[in-house]
C-alpha cells in the first residue's frame, strides 16, 4: 500500500503519463477483482496471519504505515523521529485527536513517513521496531508505544519492552522475528545528506532509507516535516509543531473548496 | 554639496526606500494569499492559503491558539494596506512608523524562534523558508535598517521645512520685524 501511496503522490513524469490509460485499466481490473474476492478475504486473513508468523524477515509485505483509507481526500505525510520531543509532541497532541476524528471519519490518511536524525542515538532503532511492527500490521500500537515512552527509551535505549508491552505476545514474537538481525543502531538521515547506513543492515533497513530518500527531496530539514496532498495536489511543506484546532482549520478549509 | 542639494539626495532617498518598503509588503501580502498549487484566485482559495499561514503562525508557539487564527487572518491584508498606504506617501511619518514596528516586531519573532532552536518555516514571504541565518541577516540588516531609515527620513523631512520654503519665509520673517 505504502508503494502506491508513493505513486500516487510522486510527481509523474511525461512517458507514465502516456501510460496512464492502460494503468488506469489496470486499476480498474485489479479493484473489481478485489470487489469479487472480498467476501472471501476474512478467511484469508488468518491463514495470512499465520504465514507472517513463520515467513522470514524477507518475505514479509512492506511496513503498512498509513492510518485511515488511502483514497481520503486530503492524505498527510509526517516525516518524524520517534527521538524528537516535537515529533512526540505533534503526535500525542495533534495527531491522535487527528487519527479519532478526521482519520476515522474518512476525511484525512495520515501517513508516517521515518526520518531519524544522526544526532539521536536510538533513533534509527526505533524506527526499525516500528517499520518491523507495520509488517505485521501493529504498527499503530508501536508508534504509539515509542511517543508515549519517548522519555524512558531514549535514556536507556530498551525500546523492546515497550514494543513489547503495546501488544499480544503472539504479535511480539513475530515482530521479534521481523527483526531479525536488526541490531542497533539503525539508518540515519545523513547530517550532510544521504541515508547514514547502520554499520549492521538488515532487512528493515532499505523500507527506512526509502523515506529518508523522500524527505531529502523535499527537502526535510528539521522533525517534524509534514506534507499535505489534497486531491493529488501536493502543498508546500511546513515544519514544527502545529495544534489541532488549527490545522482542522486548514483541512476544514481545504474540504470547502 | 550645499544645503539644497543634500535636501534633494535625501528626498530622493527617502522616495527610493519608501518604495522599496512598499513593494517588500506588497509582495510579502501578495506570497501569503496566493492559492496555493494551481488553485486559481478565489475566496476560498484566498481563505485556505492564510489558513496554510496560520499554519506557520502556530508553528511559532509564542500565541495562545485563539489568538493564531486573527493573527494570520489579518496579517496578510494589513500588509496589503500597508504598502498600498507607503506607495500613497499618505501620511508618511505614521505609514513608516507603523512599518518600522511591524518589521522590527518580526525580527523580535524570528530570533525568539531560533533562539529557542525551532526549525520552522519562516511564514515571511509564503511557505517553504525556513527561520535561519539567511532569513535573520535578510530582514534583521537589509529590511529592519530600510524601515528604519525611511521611518527616520519621513520625520526629518516632515519636521524641517524644505530649502525653497525656507528661503521664501527668511524674508517674510524679516519683514514682519
Amino acid at each position: 500500500m505504502i508503494q502506491h501511496t508513493y505513486g500516487s503522490l510522486d510527481t509523474q513524469s511525461r512517458p507514465r503519463q502516456a501510460r496512464r490509460p492502460r494503468a488506469a485499466h489496470f486499476l480498474m481490473a485489479l479493484c473489481a477483482l478485489g470487489l469479487a474476492l472480498a467476501p472471501a478475504a476474512n478467511s484469508q486473513t488468518k491463514q495470512a496471519s499465520a504465514r507472517h508468523a513463520s515467513a522470514k524477515p524477507s518475505e514479509l509485505p512492506a511496513p503498512q504505515k498509513g492510518y485511515g483509507s488511502a483514497s481520503a481526500p486530503i492524505v498527510m505525510e509526517v516525516f518524524s523521529d520517534y527521538q524528537c520531543p516535537m515529533c512526540r509532541n505533534l503526535f500525542e497532541q495533534t495527531l491522535r485527536p487527528m487519527i479519532a476524528d478526521y482519520v476515522a471519519a474518512g476525511k484525512v490518511y495520515l501517513v508516517h513517513r521515518d526520518f531519524p536524525l544522526a544526532g539521536h542515538l536510538y533513533s534509527g532503532q526505533a524506527a526499525r521496531w516500528a517499520n518491523a511492527a507495520a509488517r505485521v500490521g501493529k504498527f499503530e500500537a508501536a508508534e504509539g508505544a515509542l511517543y508515549d515512552n519517548q522519555a524512558t527509551w531514549e535514556a536507556n535505549g530498551n525500546i523492546e519492552k515497550f514494543i513489547s508491552e503495546a501488544m499480544s505476545a503472539a504479535d511480539f514474537a513475530r515482530v521479534q522475528r521481523a527483526m531479525q538481525g536488526c541490531e542497533a543502531p539503525g539508518p540515519t538521515a545523513g547530517a550532510t545528506g544521504g541515508v547514514m547506513p547502520s554499520p549492521k543492515p538488515c532487512a528493515i533497513d532499505p523500507f527506512i532509507a526509502e523515506d529518508i530518500m523522500l524527505g531529502l527531496k523535499l527537502p526535510v530539514h528539521a522533525t517534524p516535516t509534514y506534507v499535505i496532498t489534497y486531491k493529488g495536489q501536493r502543498l508546500p511543506a511546513g515544519s514544527g509543531f502545529v495544534s489541532w484546532p488549527i490545522l482542522k482549520q486548514f483541512f476544514d478549509s481545504l474540504l470547502s473548496q | 554639496m550645499n544645503k539644497e542639494a543634500r535636501g534633494k539626495v535625501g528626498r530622493i532617498l527617502l522616495l527610493v526606500g519608501r518604495l522599496a518598503l512598499a513593494v517588500i509588503f506588497l509582495y510579502a501580502a501578495y506570497a501569503k494569499m496566493k492559492p496555493a498549487g494551481t488553485m486559481p484566485w478565489s475566496v476560498a482559495s484566498v481563505r485556505t492559503s492564510l489558513a496554510m499561514f496560520a499554519l506557520g503562525v502556530d508553528s511559532y508557539n509564542m500565541l495562545p491558539p485563539w489568538a493564531v487564527s486573527p493573527v494570520a487572518y489579518l496579517l496578510p491584508p494589513f500588509e496589503l494596506f500597508l504598502g498600498l498606504w507607503l506607495l500613497s506617501g499618505i501620511g508618511l511619518r505614521f505609514s513608516s512608523l507603523v512599518s518600522a514596528l511591524l518589521v522590527g516586531g518580526f525580527v523580535g519573532v524570528m530570533v525568539s524562534a531560533y533562539e529557542r532552536g525551532l526549525t520552522i518555516s519562516c511564514g515571511c514571504f509564503g511557505p517553504g523558508e525556513q527561520v535561519g541565518p539567511r532569513t535573520l541577516i535578510r530582514d534583521g540588516l537589509l529590511f529592519l535598517p530600510l524601515a528604519l531609515g525611511v521611518m527616520i527620513g519621513a520625520f526629518v523631512t516632515g519636521r524641517k521645512p524644505s530649502a525653497s520654503a525656507a528661503s521664501t519665509e527668511i524674508p517674510a520673517a524679516h519683514s514682519a520685524e
